[in-house]
C-alpha cells in the first residue's frame, strides 16, 4: 500500500516504521470527522474574520493550532495590537509546554531537525493517542522506532486531514454572506474548545474569574482588560488549587 | 488589520506554536518545572478561552446583557449544555448557532 522504501533503506527497519506508521493512522481514523469538522470551522472562521483566503490559507499552513488561531481572530477584527494578539496565544498554547516535556523522552533519540518537526505537529490529539498507547512503556525503552513511526502517522493523518478540511472551510466561508452571522461560530467553537479544559474545581473558578473580569475591564485600551483577565483567572485558579492541597496534605 | 500585520501577526503565531510545542522537546530534561507551576500552565488556557468569549457574549454595547433577548447568551448557553450532555463537538456548534439564528430572528 506505502511503498516500503520511503520507510529507508533497511528492510527489517523499515518495516518496523511502516507497520507502526499504519498503525498510527488506523488509531487516528476514527477521529479524523472531528478534526475535518474542527478544520472546516476554522476555516469559515478565518475567512468570516476579514482574513483573504489566501492569509487564511497561509494561517492554516504556517500555525497548524486550531485553539490559538481561533483565539486570534475576534482580536485581529477588533484591531487589537499584535502584542496582545500573539501574548494571548502564547496563554492558549500554554499547555503545549507541559506536553512538549511529556513528549521529549519518545523523541530525544532524534536528531534536533525532525525533532521539532515531530514537536511542531503534534497538537492535541497527536500528544493524547500517543501517551495513551505508551503508558505501559518503560523508561529505557521510551524512543524506539515503533514510538516514533506511531505518532508520525497519528500527528501527520491529523495535519494532512486538517489542512484540507481548512481550506474546504476556505472555499465555503467565502462563499457564505457576513449577514448571516457566522462569525459566531469562531464563539462557539471556543466555547467547545475551552469547556473540556474546565475540568476540576480550580479551573472552573479561574475560567469565571476571567470571564467576568474581562467584561468588567473590556473596556480599557489596547485590550489590556483581556489581559487582565487572564492575569486575575490564573490567580485564582491558583488560589484555590493551593487551598484543595492544603487541604488534602 | 491591513495585509502587512496580517502576516506579521500569523509568523508571529506561527512562532509562538513552535515555540510552545518544542520548549522541553529541545530544552530536554535539563529543566523541571515545578508542579505548582505546571498547574499554573494547565489553567491559563481555559482562563484565556474564558476572556475572550466572555465580553462577547456577556455584554452588548459595552454593558452586560444577561436575559433571553441576547442572542449570543442564548447560542452560548446552549452549546455549553450540549457540550456537557453529548461531548459531540458537532452537536455543539449546530445546536449552539440554531439557537443564537432562532432568537434572533425572533428579536
Amino acid at each position: 500500500m506505502i511503498p516500503l522504501h520511503w520507510f529507508g533503506g533497511n528492510a527489517s527497519l523499515a518495516h518496523v516504521r511502516r507497520d507502526a506508521f499504519i498503525a498510527g493512522l488506523w488509531r487516528a481514523l476514527p477521529s479524523l470527522f472531528a478534526t475535518g469538522i474542527w478544520g472546516i470551522v476554522t476555516g469559515v472562521a478565518m475567512v468570516k474574520s476579514g482574513l483573504s483566503p489566501l492569509q487564511a490559507a497561509g494561517m492554516s499552513l504556517l500555525v497548524f493550532a486550531g485553539s490559538a488561531q481561533l483565539a486570534a481572530l475576534p482580536l485581529i477584527v477588533a484591531h487589537a495590537p499584535i502584542w496582545v494578539v500573539l501574548l494571548t496565544a502564547l496563554v492558549v498554547n500554554l499547555r503545549f509546554v507541559i506536553f512538549s516535556a511529556a513528549l521529549y523522552p519518545y523523541l530525544k533519540k532524534l536528531p534536533l531537525r525532525r525533532r521539532v518537526l515531530l514537536g511542531y505537529i503534534t497538537a492535541d490529539f497527536g500528544f493524547a493517542v500517543g501517551m495513551a498507547r505508551w503508558i505501559n512503556v518503560p523508561a529505557e525503552e521510551r524512543g524506539a522506532p515503533e514510538h516514533i513511526w506511531f505518532l508520525v502517522g497519528v500527528a501527520g493523518g491529523t495535519w494532512f486531514v486538517w489542512q484540507v478540511t481548512s481550506i474546504l472551510g476556505i472555499v465555503l466561508g467565502a462563499q457564505v454572506p457576513s449577514a448571516w452571522g457566522l462569525d459566531f461560530a469562531t464563539v462557539v467553537a471556543l466555547l467547545a474548545l475551552a469547556l473540556p479544559m474546565i475540568s476540576n474545581s480550580p479551573a472552573l473558578i479561574g475560567a469565571v474569574t476571567a470571564g467576568i473580569i474581562a467584561v468588567l475591564a473590556a473596556s480599557l485600551p489596547l485590550r489590556l482588560g483581556l489581559v487582565a483577565a487572564v492575569i486575575a483567572g490564573i490567580t485564582a485558579a491558583m488560589a484555590v488549587d493551593v487551598a484543595l492541597e492544603k487541604k488534602h496534605a | 488589520m491591513s495585509a502587512i500585520e496580517i502576516w506579521v501577526t500569523t509568523i508571529g503565531l506561527a512562532l509562538v506554536t513552535f515555540i510552545t510545542r518544542n520548549f522541553f522537546i529541545v530544552l530536554g530534561d535539563a529543566v523541571r518545572l515545578p508542579e505548582r507551576v505546571q498547574h499554573a500552565l494547565r489553567y491559563a488556557p481555559a482562563c484565556a478561552l474564558t476572556a475572550l468569549i466572555a465580553p462577547d457574549v456577556l455584554a452588548q454595547n459595552g454593558a452586560w446583557a444577561i436575559g433571553l433577548a441576547n442572542p449570543k447568551l442564548v447560542g452560548a448557553l446552549i452549546a455549553i449544555l450540549t457540550m456537557l450532555a453529548t461531548r459531540n463537538t458537532l452537536a455543539t456548534m449546530a445546536l449552539g448557532m440554531s439557537a443564537f439564528f432562532l432568537v434572533r430572528a425572533l428579536a
